[in-house]
């Protein structure tokens, strides 16, 4: 018996159709047909030997592009799927925090929806009406707790659910890529509150990009490379290896190829001496390889880290057979202190020519933003330069000075 | 990195296959301890429906009653139903409450893994709290169908008989019938995705191959044992209408024929479902 909150995962695989089709009777008859012709269906490897023991209480990063398995590995460890061979053993109460607005349900008020999801997650009504109102108070929805979900913004749907699940208590704790939502001030409530949870000795599993959030959180590192383990110890050697290796698949262009293939980004303002600045210049440079000569849209993204861009620069022009080098000049970077990605898509009037990727990452030096006040939600962390003016008539002591702002829910 | 080709993979030895084996009564205990689980779903799917319609719970009323009617004025016409001396409102009512349970739950039920799929692929739980919390609805819903019922009875003046105490067991069958066909539609739906459409008109089918609107004496005879056994549905609705239109026990032979072919069901769709819950998330 494995003490509680111990996980043992040992010489997992995990593999998936290749082919990828619908499941329905026409395609089962013909595999079926296909395996009577003595014709194999074709798997891929997602997982291969991959082989994980974690003792109580320590806290494990799993590292890895994407599609190298890491969220595979997890799903097996909540029993969501099962692996194709090897044994998985965790003990104790498993949490996950998961996408969450797959539990909510729209029609449902904040209230109902509490108890659906804390059910769904393994509590009792019991141990929900206990929490209750810790929940809605970190949420910060004690205003729309008995509003239908449906009128709650993206923000708000995502603070309920991960509420309920902050408030879980489970012995191994598994997290994949959550915080990469919401806004800072919710993000940084986040973290802290998983830190106390780990500070109450639950196991943690945690899957990120955000390499900063990873290094602030984890003990230990799991590097998986196309579903192999490519690394295995404390965190800063292994973090090590797997930032030369992001560095090295970077200088060697984009790791997707479509039609075309990234050869190079840069991503540096025009004197090449400096670094980012809000409010300076930055210049991003995509040197693009085409097998044709085609008439293209480039589209460049600059993002928090996650597929949602927080600003989206796009260009018509004409990729010639070889290689074309595109430039695009910020004049004036409209954003606060912190790292940031690029990401790239292009397409033509009917295909994707380059699919939506991270390009490179860059850091900004400049102020941070404003906190927000409580219950209002930042969609997107742009920063603007602004001067205010308090004129204080003698009639009216206190004029009210508005406040420009947009605050959703 | 070659790590993903697919022709000629090297794969894990053979001695490492992962066998996932769950025995009926370690995965009936799992299903008891999720009960919460099962109601939570069943009151979600409520209050949903009872939010988005205008006439709510009234839905619940408004399938039964409306095919009795049907039946009433259109079916009695064509065929000379022998009802017992039963009026027939009452007559068809009380098959169409069983058989609009059923059918409810299967439509529902049928599906409830592909409607839920996002949650299979985030969230563990013993995946039969799907299909179960769906006949769990059709069952709040035949409760609401019973003032109907009700409402037939002080038309027709008609008292209920006391042989209605053998109700329980011919329920207790009928449920048992009803979740053994849920488990297995949905379980099969996820990976043979067409069933779904499938569904509909093999309900439809179903309605007229159960007594529903007709007696079960219009099956010959010899033929009785063998019907009940494949539509366990079929004695069941007959032992509503004899104990309490008519006074009479249950036809038992018929019925203890549709109760172990039930039971039979349950554990082989049962195992069926935990076999195939395996792959859920690999192909929802």
């Amino acid at each position: 018996m494995l003490p509680e909150g111990a996980i043992s995962a040992r010489h997992v695989w995990k593999r998936f159709r290749a082919d990828r089709s619908k499941r329905d009777l026409r395609d089962s008859m013909r595999r079926l047909k296909a395996q009577l012709g003595g014709r194999r269906t074709p798997w891929t490897w997602a997982l291969q030997d991959v082989t994980l023991d974690v003792e109580p209480g320590d806290s494990v990063a799993l590292l890895g592009p994407n599609g190298s398995g890491k969220s595979t590995l997890l799903k097996i460890l909540t029993r969501v799927m099962y692996p194709y061979a090897g044994s998985v053993d965790v003990s104790g109460r498993v949490g996950a925090l998961i996408e969450v607005r797959a539990g909510l349900h729209p029609e449902l008020s904040g209230r109902e929806n509490v108890y659906l999801y804390g059910t769904l997650l393994g509590l009792r009504r019991r141990e929900v009406a206990k929490r209750f109102d810790d929940i809605i108070e970190f949420a910060e929805l004690q205003q729309a707790v008995d509003r239908q979900v449906k009128f709650y913004s993206s923000g708000m749907q995502m603070r309920l659910g991960f509420a309920v699940a902050a408030f879980l208590e489970p012995h191994v704790l598994l997290v994949d890529e959550i915080l990469a939502v919401g806004d800072a001030s919710f993000q940084h409530r986040c973290t802290e509150r998983m830190h106390e949870v780990l500070a109450q000795g639950t196991t943690l599993v945690f899957v990120s990009h955000d390499l900063a959030a990873v290094e602030a959180t984890c003990r230990r590192g799991l590097w998986l490379q196309n579903g192999v383990v490519q690394a295995d110890g404390p965190l800063a050697g292994v973090m090590g290896g797997y930032r030369e290796w992001i560095d090295a698949s970077a200088a060697s262009g984009g790791t997707m190829d479509g039609i075309v293939r990234l050869r190079r980004t840069t991503v540096a303002p025009p004197r090449r001496d400096e670094v980012p600045r809000s409010h300076g210049p930055l210049d991003v440079e995509l040197s693009i390889e085409s097998p044709e000569s085609t008439p293209a849209t480039v589209c460049v993204g600059i993002t928090e880290g996650t597929a949602a861009p927080i600003i989206l620069l796009e260009r018509q022009l004409h990729l010639a057979e070889g290689r074309t080098d595109v430039r695009c000049s910020i004049a004036s970077l409209p954003l606060p202190r912190g790292r940031f990605y690029v990401w790239v898509v292009a397409y033509d009037v009917k295909r994707t020519l380059l699919p939506w990727q991270p390009a490179g990452s860059f850091d900004v030096v400049g102020p941070d933003l404003d906190r927000s006040p409580h219950g209002i939600v930042q969609l997107a962390p742009v920063h603007v330069e602004t001067t205010w003016d308090e004129d204080r008539g003698d009639a009216i002591p206190s004029a009210p000075v508005r406040r420009l702002g947009s605050s959703r829910g | 990195m070659t790590a993903t080709r697919t022709d000629v993979e090297p794969g894990p030895p053979r001695e490492l296959l992962y066998r996932r084996r769950v025995g009926l009564v370690a995965a009936a205990r799992e299903l008891w301890a999720s009960r919460e689980l099962v109601w939570t779903l069943a009151e979600r799917d409520y209050l949903a429906r009872y939010k988005q319609a205008v006439l709510g719970f009234g839905w619940a009323l408004f399938t039964p009653v409306a095919l009795m009617v049907v039946f009433t004025v259109f079916f009695r016409r064509v065929a000379d139903v022998d009802t017992g001396g039963a009026p027939y409102p009452l007559f068809s009512y009380l098959g169409l409450l069983p058989w609009t349970f059923f059918s409810t739950s299967i439509s529902q039920g049928g599906l409830s893994l592909i409607t839920n799929k996002m949650l299979l692929n985030k969230v563990y739980c013993p995946r039969e709290v799907f299909p179960v919390s769906s006949v769990v609805v059709a069952g709040i819903d035949t409760a609401i169908a019973l003032l109907a019922l009700g409402a037939l009875f002080v038309i027709y003046g008609f008292v209920p008989r006391l042989t209605s105490v053998w109700v329980p067991v011919l329920l207790l069958i009928q449920v048992t019938f009803t979740t053994s066909v849920a488990l297995i539609s949905s379980a099969v739906v996820v990976h043979l995705r067409d069933i779904r459409h499938a569904l509909p008109i093999l309900l439809q089918l179903g309605l007229f191959a159960t007594p529903v609107a007709y007696g079960i004496d219009t099956i010959p005879a010899h033929l009785r044992g063998l019907y009940s056994v494949l539509n366990p549905l079929a004695p069941v609705i007959d032992g509503y209408r004899r104990t309490v239109l008519l006074g009479q026990q249950p036809a038992w032979d018929l019925v203890g024929l549709g109760g172990a072919s039930s039971v039979v069901l349950l554990l082989v769709g049962y195992r069926l479902f935990k076999r195939l819950e395996t792959g859920l998330a690999d192909v929802a």
